[in-house]
Protein backbone atom coordinates (compact mmCIF):
# COMPACT_ATOMS: atom_id res chain seq x y z
CA UNK A 1 0.00 0.00 0.00
CA UNK A 2 1.47 3.36 -1.05
CA UNK A 3 -1.37 5.17 0.94
CA UNK A 4 -4.51 4.99 3.09
CA UNK A 5 -6.95 7.53 3.36
CA UNK A 6 -9.10 6.25 7.02
CA UNK A 7 -12.18 7.68 7.86
CA UNK A 8 -11.43 10.63 6.89
CA UNK A 9 -13.70 14.03 6.29
CA UNK A 10 -13.57 17.25 6.04
CA UNK A 11 -15.91 20.49 6.35
CA UNK A 12 -15.43 23.40 4.91
CA UNK A 13 -16.92 26.47 7.22
CA UNK A 14 -19.00 24.29 8.95
CA UNK A 15 -20.25 22.50 6.19
CA UNK A 16 -19.48 18.59 5.89
CA UNK A 17 -18.04 17.65 2.14
CA UNK A 18 -17.32 13.95 3.17
CA UNK A 19 -17.95 11.99 5.92
CA UNK A 20 -15.64 8.48 6.79
CA UNK A 21 -14.04 8.44 3.63
CA UNK A 22 -11.62 5.32 3.60
CA UNK A 23 -9.43 4.74 0.57
CA UNK A 24 -6.15 2.79 -0.17
CA UNK A 25 -3.79 3.28 -3.35
CA UNK A 26 -2.26 -0.22 -4.08
CA UNK A 27 2.05 -0.02 -5.63
CA UNK A 28 1.67 1.07 -9.47
CA UNK A 29 -2.09 1.44 -9.17
CA UNK A 30 -3.77 4.05 -11.16
CA UNK A 31 -6.76 4.64 -8.94
CA UNK A 32 -9.43 7.41 -10.76
CA UNK A 33 -11.93 9.25 -8.21
CA UNK A 34 -15.00 10.25 -10.17
CA UNK A 35 -18.53 12.51 -9.26
CA UNK A 36 -20.11 15.37 -9.65
CA UNK A 37 -18.50 18.47 -9.34
CA UNK A 38 -18.38 19.99 -5.70
CA UNK A 39 -18.80 16.60 -4.48
CA UNK A 40 -15.50 16.89 -2.77
CA UNK A 41 -12.75 15.16 -5.10
CA UNK A 42 -10.57 17.79 -4.96
CA UNK A 43 -10.19 18.14 -0.96
CA UNK A 44 -10.07 14.46 -1.18
CA UNK A 45 -6.99 14.59 -3.16
CA UNK A 46 -5.54 17.97 -1.30
CA UNK A 47 -6.05 15.87 1.71
CA UNK A 48 -4.30 12.91 0.48
CA UNK A 49 -1.26 15.35 -0.69
CA UNK A 50 -0.74 17.15 2.17
CA UNK A 51 -2.19 20.19 1.33
CA UNK A 52 -4.79 20.57 3.56
CA UNK A 53 -5.38 18.52 7.09
CA UNK A 54 -8.42 16.35 7.17
CA UNK A 55 -10.78 17.30 10.24
CA UNK A 56 -11.03 13.49 11.17
CA UNK A 57 -9.86 10.18 9.87
CA UNK A 58 -5.88 9.61 9.71
CA UNK A 59 -3.49 9.49 6.48
CA UNK A 60 -0.62 7.12 6.01
CA UNK A 61 1.50 7.49 3.37
CA UNK A 62 4.37 4.95 2.82
CA UNK A 63 6.21 6.73 0.10
CA UNK A 64 9.45 8.55 -0.52
CA UNK A 65 7.68 11.43 -2.49
CA UNK A 66 5.57 12.68 -4.25
CA UNK A 67 4.05 15.39 -6.81
CA UNK A 68 1.00 17.32 -7.68
CA UNK A 69 0.03 17.80 -11.46
CA UNK A 70 -3.09 20.74 -10.86
CA UNK A 71 -6.41 21.19 -12.95
CA UNK A 72 -4.30 24.57 -14.02
CA UNK A 73 -0.53 23.84 -15.38
CA UNK A 74 0.08 26.54 -12.51
CA UNK A 75 3.75 27.26 -13.32
CA UNK A 76 5.97 30.63 -12.17
CA UNK A 77 5.41 33.41 -14.68
CA UNK A 78 9.16 34.58 -14.28
CA UNK A 79 10.81 31.20 -14.62
CA UNK A 80 11.47 28.96 -18.13
CA UNK A 81 10.38 26.06 -18.71
CA UNK A 82 13.21 24.45 -18.23
CA UNK A 83 13.37 25.96 -14.47
CA UNK A 84 9.84 25.45 -14.11
CA UNK A 85 10.14 21.58 -14.85
CA UNK A 86 13.05 21.80 -12.42
CA UNK A 87 11.49 23.68 -9.62
CA UNK A 88 10.68 20.62 -7.58
CA UNK A 89 14.17 19.31 -7.96
CA UNK A 90 15.51 22.93 -6.89
CA UNK A 91 13.44 22.02 -3.48
CA UNK A 92 15.32 18.97 -2.70
CA UNK A 93 18.66 21.07 -3.41
CA UNK A 94 19.96 19.57 -6.28
CA UNK A 95 22.44 21.06 -7.97
CA UNK A 96 21.93 23.14 -11.52
CA UNK A 97 23.89 21.04 -13.67
CA UNK A 98 22.42 18.04 -12.60
CA UNK A 99 18.27 19.63 -12.04
CA UNK A 100 19.14 20.91 -16.38
CA UNK A 101 19.98 17.08 -17.37
CA UNK A 102 16.79 15.68 -15.73
CA UNK A 103 14.72 18.56 -16.53
CA UNK A 104 15.81 18.30 -20.19
CA UNK A 105 15.24 14.15 -20.14
CA UNK A 106 11.75 14.80 -18.66
CA UNK A 107 10.39 17.63 -20.82
CA UNK A 108 11.68 15.25 -23.97
CA UNK A 109 9.58 12.55 -22.75
CA UNK A 110 6.29 14.59 -22.63
CA UNK A 111 7.24 15.86 -25.74
CA UNK A 112 8.74 19.17 -25.14
CA UNK A 113 11.14 20.67 -27.81
CA UNK A 114 14.56 21.69 -26.24
CA UNK A 115 14.19 24.93 -28.07
CA UNK A 116 10.70 25.89 -26.10
CA UNK A 117 13.00 24.97 -22.97
CA UNK A 118 13.83 28.77 -22.66
CA UNK A 119 10.74 30.23 -23.21
CA UNK A 120 8.80 31.61 -20.50
CA UNK A 121 5.55 30.14 -19.91
CA UNK A 122 3.60 33.17 -21.23
CA UNK A 123 5.18 32.26 -24.72
CA UNK A 124 3.61 28.78 -24.50
CA UNK A 125 0.39 27.13 -25.90
CA UNK A 126 -1.88 25.58 -23.10
CA UNK A 127 -0.98 21.87 -24.16
CA UNK A 128 2.56 22.91 -24.05
CA UNK A 129 2.40 24.39 -20.53
CA UNK A 130 -0.35 21.66 -18.76
CA UNK A 131 3.08 19.19 -20.35
CA UNK A 132 5.43 21.12 -18.29
CA UNK A 133 3.30 20.68 -15.28
CA UNK A 134 3.22 17.05 -15.86
CA UNK A 135 6.96 16.72 -16.93
CA UNK A 136 7.70 18.78 -13.04
CA UNK A 137 5.51 16.80 -11.75
CA UNK A 138 7.82 13.73 -13.30
CA UNK A 139 11.33 15.04 -12.82
CA UNK A 140 11.24 14.66 -8.91
CA UNK A 141 10.41 10.61 -9.25
CA UNK A 142 7.56 10.50 -7.25
CA UNK A 143 6.23 7.24 -5.82
CA UNK A 144 2.56 8.71 -5.79
CA UNK A 145 1.63 11.10 -8.13
CA UNK A 146 -1.70 13.09 -7.46
CA UNK A 147 -3.86 14.47 -10.37
CA UNK A 148 -6.20 16.92 -10.02
CA UNK A 149 -8.49 16.77 -12.94
CA UNK A 150 -5.09 17.87 -15.30
CA UNK A 151 -6.61 17.69 -18.57
CA UNK A 152 -10.05 19.48 -18.23
CA UNK A 153 -8.77 22.84 -20.67
CA UNK A 154 -7.02 21.02 -23.00
CA UNK A 155 -8.75 19.95 -26.50
CA UNK A 156 -9.77 16.29 -27.41
CA UNK A 157 -6.76 14.86 -29.33
CA UNK A 158 -4.25 16.55 -27.18
CA UNK A 159 -5.74 15.13 -24.20
CA UNK A 160 -5.69 11.84 -25.08
CA UNK A 161 -1.91 12.28 -26.06
CA UNK A 162 -1.30 13.52 -22.52
CA UNK A 163 -3.15 10.48 -21.30
CA UNK A 164 -1.27 7.72 -23.31
CA UNK A 165 2.09 9.68 -21.83
CA UNK A 166 0.46 8.92 -18.23
CA UNK A 167 -0.05 5.90 -18.39
CA UNK A 168 3.06 5.25 -20.13
CA UNK A 169 5.06 6.95 -17.53
CA UNK A 170 3.41 5.13 -14.75
CA UNK A 171 4.31 1.81 -16.57
CA UNK A 172 8.10 2.85 -16.97
CA UNK A 173 8.61 4.51 -13.57
CA UNK A 174 6.37 2.47 -11.44
CA UNK A 175 4.30 5.02 -9.39
CA UNK A 176 0.80 4.80 -8.16
CA UNK A 177 -1.84 7.73 -9.18
CA UNK A 178 -4.93 9.24 -7.71
CA UNK A 179 -6.50 10.92 -10.59
CA UNK A 180 -9.40 13.07 -10.05
CA UNK A 181 -11.56 13.51 -13.24
CA UNK A 182 -15.38 14.09 -13.49
CA UNK A 183 -15.05 12.48 -17.42
CA UNK A 184 -15.84 8.72 -16.70
CA UNK A 185 -14.64 7.85 -20.18
CA UNK A 186 -11.07 9.18 -19.15
CA UNK A 187 -11.58 7.54 -16.04
CA UNK A 188 -11.71 4.02 -17.54
CA UNK A 189 -9.43 4.78 -19.92
CA UNK A 190 -6.54 4.94 -17.81
CA UNK A 191 -7.15 3.24 -14.46
CA UNK A 192 -6.98 0.15 -12.98
CA UNK A 193 -9.80 1.01 -10.46
CA UNK A 194 -12.36 4.04 -10.28
CA UNK A 195 -14.21 4.66 -7.47
CA UNK A 196 -17.05 7.20 -6.98
CA UNK A 197 -17.59 9.61 -4.60
CA UNK A 198 -20.87 10.76 -3.29
CA UNK A 199 -22.14 14.15 -3.46
CA UNK A 200 -24.23 13.28 -0.41
CA UNK A 201 -21.56 13.30 2.16
CA UNK A 202 -21.90 9.34 1.79
CA UNK A 203 -18.31 9.03 1.37
CA UNK A 204 -17.64 6.41 -1.52
CA UNK A 205 -20.38 5.02 -2.86
CA UNK A 206 -18.65 2.60 -6.05
CA UNK A 207 -16.18 0.84 -6.82
CA UNK A 208 -15.38 -0.68 -9.79
CA UNK A 209 -11.78 -2.90 -11.29
CA UNK A 210 -11.99 -2.68 -14.36
CA UNK A 211 -10.32 -5.49 -16.81
CA UNK A 212 -7.01 -5.62 -18.44
CA UNK A 213 -4.36 -3.00 -18.34
CA UNK A 214 -4.54 0.87 -19.02
CA UNK A 215 -3.56 1.80 -22.37
CA UNK A 216 -4.90 -1.84 -23.12
CA UNK A 217 -8.53 -1.10 -23.72
CA UNK A 218 -9.65 -0.24 -27.06
CA UNK A 219 -12.01 3.05 -27.75
CA UNK A 220 -15.01 0.09 -28.27
CA UNK A 221 -14.66 -1.16 -25.13
CA UNK A 222 -14.24 2.29 -23.12
CA UNK A 223 -17.27 3.58 -24.78
CA UNK A 224 -19.62 0.14 -24.34
CA UNK A 225 -18.14 0.84 -20.29
CA UNK A 226 -19.18 3.69 -19.86
CA UNK A 227 -22.40 3.07 -21.51
CA UNK A 228 -23.08 0.36 -19.57
CA UNK A 229 -22.50 2.06 -16.55
CA UNK A 230 -24.77 5.29 -17.13
CA UNK A 231 -27.97 3.15 -16.41
CA UNK A 232 -26.08 1.98 -12.97
CA UNK A 233 -27.64 3.98 -10.27
CA UNK A 234 -24.37 4.02 -8.73
CA UNK A 235 -22.87 6.31 -11.23
CA UNK A 236 -26.34 8.38 -12.12
CA UNK A 237 -25.24 11.70 -10.57
CA UNK A 238 -22.25 12.27 -12.48
CA UNK A 239 -24.85 11.85 -15.63
CA UNK A 240 -27.77 13.71 -14.43
CA UNK A 241 -27.24 17.63 -14.23
CA UNK A 242 -30.71 18.13 -12.11
CA UNK A 243 -29.43 16.93 -9.33
CA UNK A 244 -26.71 19.93 -8.44
CA UNK B 1 29.26 32.83 -24.32
CA UNK B 2 26.03 33.37 -25.02
CA UNK B 3 24.40 34.58 -22.06
CA UNK B 4 27.04 37.43 -22.44
CA UNK B 5 25.51 38.19 -26.31
CA UNK B 6 22.51 38.22 -24.31
CA UNK B 7 23.48 40.54 -21.95
CA UNK B 8 25.07 42.86 -24.23
CA UNK B 9 21.76 42.83 -26.52
CA UNK B 10 19.89 43.77 -23.33
CA UNK B 11 22.72 46.67 -22.53
CA UNK B 12 22.21 47.94 -25.59
CA UNK B 13 18.71 47.81 -25.84
CA UNK B 14 18.15 49.37 -22.49
CA UNK B 15 20.88 52.66 -23.00
CA UNK B 16 19.19 53.07 -27.16
CA UNK B 17 16.01 53.56 -24.96
CA UNK B 18 17.33 56.07 -23.71
CA UNK B 19 16.73 58.37 -26.33
CA UNK B 20 13.01 58.39 -25.98
CA UNK B 21 13.95 59.70 -22.51
CA UNK B 22 16.33 62.36 -23.88
CA UNK B 23 13.53 63.37 -26.13
CA UNK B 24 11.17 64.25 -23.14
CA UNK B 25 13.70 66.18 -21.39
CA UNK B 26 14.54 68.36 -24.18
CA UNK B 27 11.26 69.38 -24.58
CA UNK B 28 11.40 70.19 -21.31
CA UNK B 29 14.24 72.22 -21.79
CA UNK B 30 12.28 74.10 -24.70
CA UNK B 31 10.04 74.99 -22.53
CA UNK B 32 12.03 76.29 -19.74
CA UNK B 33 14.05 78.39 -22.75
CA UNK B 34 10.61 79.63 -23.92
CA UNK B 35 10.07 80.57 -20.65
CA UNK B 36 13.58 82.46 -20.40
CA UNK B 37 12.98 84.39 -23.77
CA UNK B 38 9.67 85.17 -22.21
CA UNK B 39 10.86 86.72 -18.86
CA UNK B 40 14.68 87.94 -18.96
CA UNK B 41 17.63 85.92 -16.71
CA UNK B 42 16.65 87.37 -13.56
CA UNK B 43 13.44 85.51 -13.65
CA UNK B 44 14.44 82.44 -15.05
CA UNK B 45 17.98 81.81 -16.69
CA UNK B 46 18.62 79.98 -19.97
CA UNK B 47 19.21 76.68 -19.72
CA UNK B 48 22.60 76.60 -21.58
CA UNK B 49 23.35 79.40 -18.66
CA UNK B 50 22.50 77.22 -15.95
CA UNK B 51 24.69 74.30 -17.04
CA UNK B 52 27.46 76.57 -17.47
CA UNK B 53 27.10 77.74 -13.80
CA UNK B 54 26.82 73.60 -13.07
CA UNK B 55 30.16 73.19 -14.88
CA UNK B 56 31.70 76.15 -12.79
CA UNK B 57 30.05 75.17 -9.63
CA UNK B 58 31.49 71.62 -10.48
CA UNK B 59 34.99 72.89 -9.92
CA UNK B 60 34.30 73.85 -6.56
CA UNK B 61 35.32 72.38 -4.35
CA UNK B 62 33.06 73.19 -1.39
CA UNK B 63 29.96 72.65 -3.52
CA UNK B 64 31.17 69.03 -4.06
CA UNK B 65 31.68 68.93 -0.60
CA UNK B 66 28.12 69.81 -0.59
CA UNK B 67 26.82 67.24 -3.41
CA UNK B 68 28.49 64.24 -1.81
CA UNK B 69 27.19 65.44 2.11
CA UNK B 70 23.21 65.65 0.00
CA UNK B 71 23.99 62.48 -1.55
CA UNK B 72 24.53 60.62 1.51
CA UNK B 73 22.01 61.64 3.65
CA UNK B 74 19.43 61.02 0.64
CA UNK B 75 21.12 57.86 -0.10
CA UNK B 76 20.71 56.76 3.81
CA UNK B 77 17.07 57.67 4.02
CA UNK B 78 16.40 55.91 0.97
CA UNK B 79 18.15 52.85 2.23
CA UNK B 80 16.62 52.99 5.76
CA UNK B 81 13.30 53.59 4.41
CA UNK B 82 13.20 50.99 1.74
CA UNK B 83 14.68 48.64 4.12
CA UNK B 84 12.03 49.17 7.72
CA UNK B 85 9.39 49.94 4.90
CA UNK B 86 9.72 46.73 2.73
CA UNK B 87 10.24 44.67 6.18
CA UNK B 88 7.66 45.63 8.03
CA UNK B 89 5.43 45.46 4.94
CA UNK B 90 6.47 41.82 4.37
CA UNK B 91 5.84 40.97 7.87
CA UNK B 92 2.16 42.30 7.70
CA UNK B 93 1.64 40.89 4.66
CA UNK B 94 1.67 37.51 6.04
CA UNK B 95 -0.21 38.22 8.99
CA UNK B 96 -3.03 39.60 9.49
CA UNK B 97 -3.21 40.85 13.00
CA UNK B 98 0.44 42.49 11.94
CA UNK B 99 -1.93 44.03 9.12
CA UNK B 100 -4.70 45.26 11.42
CA UNK B 101 -1.99 47.11 13.90
CA UNK B 102 0.13 48.52 11.76
CA UNK B 103 -2.49 50.09 8.65
CA UNK B 104 -3.47 52.90 11.44
CA UNK B 105 0.25 53.26 12.52
CA UNK B 106 0.99 53.91 8.55
CA UNK B 107 -2.35 56.77 8.14
CA UNK B 108 -0.75 58.49 11.12
CA UNK B 109 3.13 58.56 9.81
CA UNK B 110 1.32 59.46 6.42
CA UNK B 111 -1.18 62.35 8.03
CA UNK B 112 1.17 64.06 9.62
CA UNK B 113 2.83 66.76 6.97
CA UNK B 114 7.07 66.46 6.41
CA UNK B 115 7.22 70.43 7.60
CA UNK B 116 5.98 69.07 11.31
CA UNK B 117 8.87 66.11 10.71
CA UNK B 118 11.73 68.70 9.85
CA UNK B 119 10.73 71.08 13.11
CA UNK B 120 10.35 67.93 15.76
CA UNK B 121 13.52 66.20 13.88
CA UNK B 122 15.33 69.67 14.48
CA UNK B 123 14.73 69.73 18.07
CA UNK B 124 15.71 66.23 18.40
CA UNK B 125 19.08 66.24 16.10
CA UNK B 126 19.48 70.03 16.20
CA UNK B 127 21.37 71.29 12.81
CA UNK B 128 22.76 68.14 11.58
CA UNK B 129 22.13 65.28 8.75
CA UNK B 130 20.19 63.33 11.15
CA UNK B 131 17.24 65.88 10.20
CA UNK B 132 17.60 65.44 6.69
CA UNK B 133 17.50 61.43 7.05
CA UNK B 134 14.86 61.48 9.34
CA UNK B 135 12.59 63.07 7.50
CA UNK B 136 13.17 60.98 4.31
CA UNK B 137 12.72 58.30 6.44
CA UNK B 138 9.50 59.08 7.97
CA UNK B 139 8.36 60.65 5.08
CA UNK B 140 8.50 57.61 2.54
CA UNK B 141 8.62 54.51 4.70
CA UNK B 142 4.64 54.44 4.26
CA UNK B 143 5.00 53.94 0.58
CA UNK B 144 7.26 51.13 0.67
CA UNK B 145 5.16 49.15 3.41
CA UNK B 146 2.25 49.96 1.47
CA UNK B 147 4.01 48.36 -1.54
CA UNK B 148 5.33 45.35 1.23
CA UNK B 149 2.27 45.04 2.07
CA UNK B 150 0.11 44.67 -0.93
CA UNK B 151 2.47 42.45 -2.84
CA UNK B 152 2.25 39.67 0.22
CA UNK B 153 -1.09 40.07 0.08
CA UNK B 154 -2.00 39.68 -3.50
CA UNK B 155 0.05 36.87 -3.86
CA UNK B 156 -1.05 33.83 -6.26
CA UNK B 157 -1.91 31.45 -3.44
CA UNK B 158 -2.36 28.16 -5.57
CA UNK B 159 1.33 29.07 -6.77
CA UNK B 160 2.16 28.37 -3.36
CA UNK B 161 0.14 25.70 -3.02
CA UNK B 162 1.50 24.07 -5.92
CA UNK B 163 5.35 24.89 -4.21
CA UNK B 164 4.57 23.19 -0.94
CA UNK B 165 3.33 20.44 -2.90
CA UNK B 166 6.83 20.15 -3.99
CA UNK B 167 8.09 20.12 0.01
CA UNK B 168 9.16 24.06 -0.62
CA UNK B 169 10.49 25.34 2.56
CA UNK B 170 9.03 29.20 3.38
CA UNK B 171 12.46 30.52 2.46
CA UNK B 172 12.39 29.34 -1.00
CA UNK B 173 8.29 29.70 -1.16
CA UNK B 174 9.14 33.59 0.00
CA UNK B 175 12.41 33.52 -2.96
CA UNK B 176 10.53 31.77 -5.65
CA UNK B 177 7.13 32.76 -5.86
CA UNK B 178 6.50 35.73 -3.29
CA UNK B 179 9.33 37.67 -4.39
CA UNK B 180 9.08 37.35 -7.67
CA UNK B 181 5.60 39.05 -7.80
CA UNK B 182 6.42 41.50 -5.28
CA UNK B 183 9.14 43.36 -7.48
CA UNK B 184 6.04 45.00 -9.32
CA UNK B 185 4.84 46.30 -6.17
CA UNK B 186 7.95 47.18 -4.64
CA UNK B 187 9.99 49.21 -7.50
CA UNK B 188 6.98 51.95 -8.18
CA UNK B 189 7.25 52.43 -4.02
CA UNK B 190 10.70 52.53 -4.35
CA UNK B 191 11.24 55.09 -7.50
CA UNK B 192 8.70 57.15 -5.53
CA UNK B 193 10.68 57.28 -2.31
CA UNK B 194 13.93 57.56 -4.67
CA UNK B 195 12.26 60.77 -5.77
CA UNK B 196 11.14 62.14 -2.63
CA UNK B 197 14.32 61.48 -1.17
CA UNK B 198 16.08 64.00 -2.73
CA UNK B 199 13.10 66.39 -2.61
CA UNK B 200 13.03 66.22 1.13
CA UNK B 201 16.56 65.96 1.68
CA UNK B 202 17.53 69.09 -0.05
CA UNK B 203 13.96 70.94 1.88
CA UNK B 204 15.57 69.30 5.11
CA UNK B 205 18.84 70.79 4.91
CA UNK B 206 17.53 74.44 3.62
CA UNK B 207 14.96 74.78 6.40
CA UNK B 208 17.51 72.72 9.29
CA UNK B 209 20.41 75.27 7.72
CA UNK B 210 22.07 71.93 7.84
CA UNK B 211 24.92 72.42 4.77
CA UNK B 212 24.42 70.10 1.18
CA UNK B 213 22.71 71.56 -1.11
CA UNK B 214 19.65 72.54 0.48
CA UNK B 215 22.53 75.14 2.77
CA UNK B 216 23.65 76.04 -0.61
CA UNK B 217 20.00 77.28 -1.94
CA UNK B 218 19.42 79.36 1.25
CA UNK B 219 23.16 81.21 0.70
CA UNK B 220 22.32 81.78 -3.32
CA UNK B 221 18.92 82.66 -2.64
CA UNK B 222 19.91 85.39 0.34
CA UNK B 223 22.44 86.48 -2.41
CA UNK B 224 19.74 86.66 -5.19
CA UNK B 225 22.30 84.25 -6.63
CA UNK B 226 19.15 83.36 -9.57
CA UNK B 227 22.03 80.88 -11.92
CA UNK B 228 23.53 79.32 -8.52
CA UNK B 229 20.07 78.48 -7.17
CA UNK B 230 18.75 76.92 -10.87
CA UNK B 231 21.84 74.90 -10.98
CA UNK B 232 21.19 73.80 -7.89
CA UNK B 233 17.89 72.71 -8.65
CA UNK B 234 19.60 71.01 -11.77
CA UNK B 235 22.02 69.03 -10.02
CA UNK B 236 19.26 67.94 -7.49
CA UNK B 237 16.82 66.53 -10.56
CA UNK B 238 19.82 65.08 -12.29
CA UNK B 239 20.61 62.90 -9.48
CA UNK B 240 17.48 61.71 -9.02
CA UNK B 241 17.03 61.13 -12.82
CA UNK B 242 20.78 59.20 -12.14
CA UNK B 243 19.42 56.99 -9.33
CA UNK B 244 15.89 55.86 -11.10
CA UNK B 245 17.54 55.12 -14.74
CA UNK B 246 21.37 54.39 -13.64
CA UNK B 247 20.45 52.23 -10.72
CA UNK B 248 16.53 50.90 -9.87
CA UNK B 249 15.68 50.81 -13.96
CA UNK B 250 17.93 48.75 -14.77
CA UNK B 251 17.49 46.28 -11.69
CA UNK B 252 13.53 46.26 -12.35
CA UNK B 253 14.18 46.00 -16.08
CA UNK B 254 16.67 42.79 -15.72
CA UNK B 255 14.26 41.13 -13.14
CA UNK B 256 11.01 41.39 -15.51
CA UNK B 257 12.38 40.34 -18.70
CA UNK B 258 9.40 37.10 -18.27
CA UNK B 259 6.90 40.67 -18.07
CA UNK B 260 8.62 41.33 -21.52
CA UNK B 261 8.14 37.71 -23.24
CA UNK B 262 4.73 37.79 -22.79
CA UNK B 263 3.42 40.85 -24.46
CA UNK B 264 2.86 40.18 -28.32
CA UNK B 265 4.86 40.74 -31.13
CA UNK B 266 5.01 44.54 -31.79
CA UNK B 267 4.84 45.83 -28.68
CA UNK B 268 8.17 44.23 -27.51
CA UNK B 269 10.72 46.60 -28.05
Amino acid sequence: MRLELDRIGHAFLGRAVFEDLTLSLGDGEIVALVGPSGCGKTTVLQIAAGLIDPLRGRVRRHYGGHAVVFQEPRLLPWLTARDNIAYGLAARGISKAERRAMAERRAAEVGLLARDLDKYPAELSGGMRQRTAVARALAVDPETVYFDEPFTAVDVGLRRVLQDLIIAACARDKFSALFVTHDLAEAVRLAHRIVVLSDRQEGIVAERILPGMPGERDDRSVFDTVQAWAKDPAFAALFDGDRQ
Amino acid sequence: MRHGLAFLDWVGRYLWSGWAGAAGLFCIAAAWQAGHELYGSFILPAPLETVREVAKLAQDEAFRYAARETAERAGLGFALSVLIGTVAGIAAGYSFAAMRLMRPVVTVILGVPPIAWIVLALIWFGASGGTAVMTVVVASLPISFAGGLEGVATRDRTLDAMARSFDAGPFMRLRTVTVPHMISYLFPAWTTTAGSAWKVTVMAELLSNAGGLGGDLASARALFDIPRVTAIVLVTVGFALLTEYALLQPIRNRLEQWREAGQPWGVKR
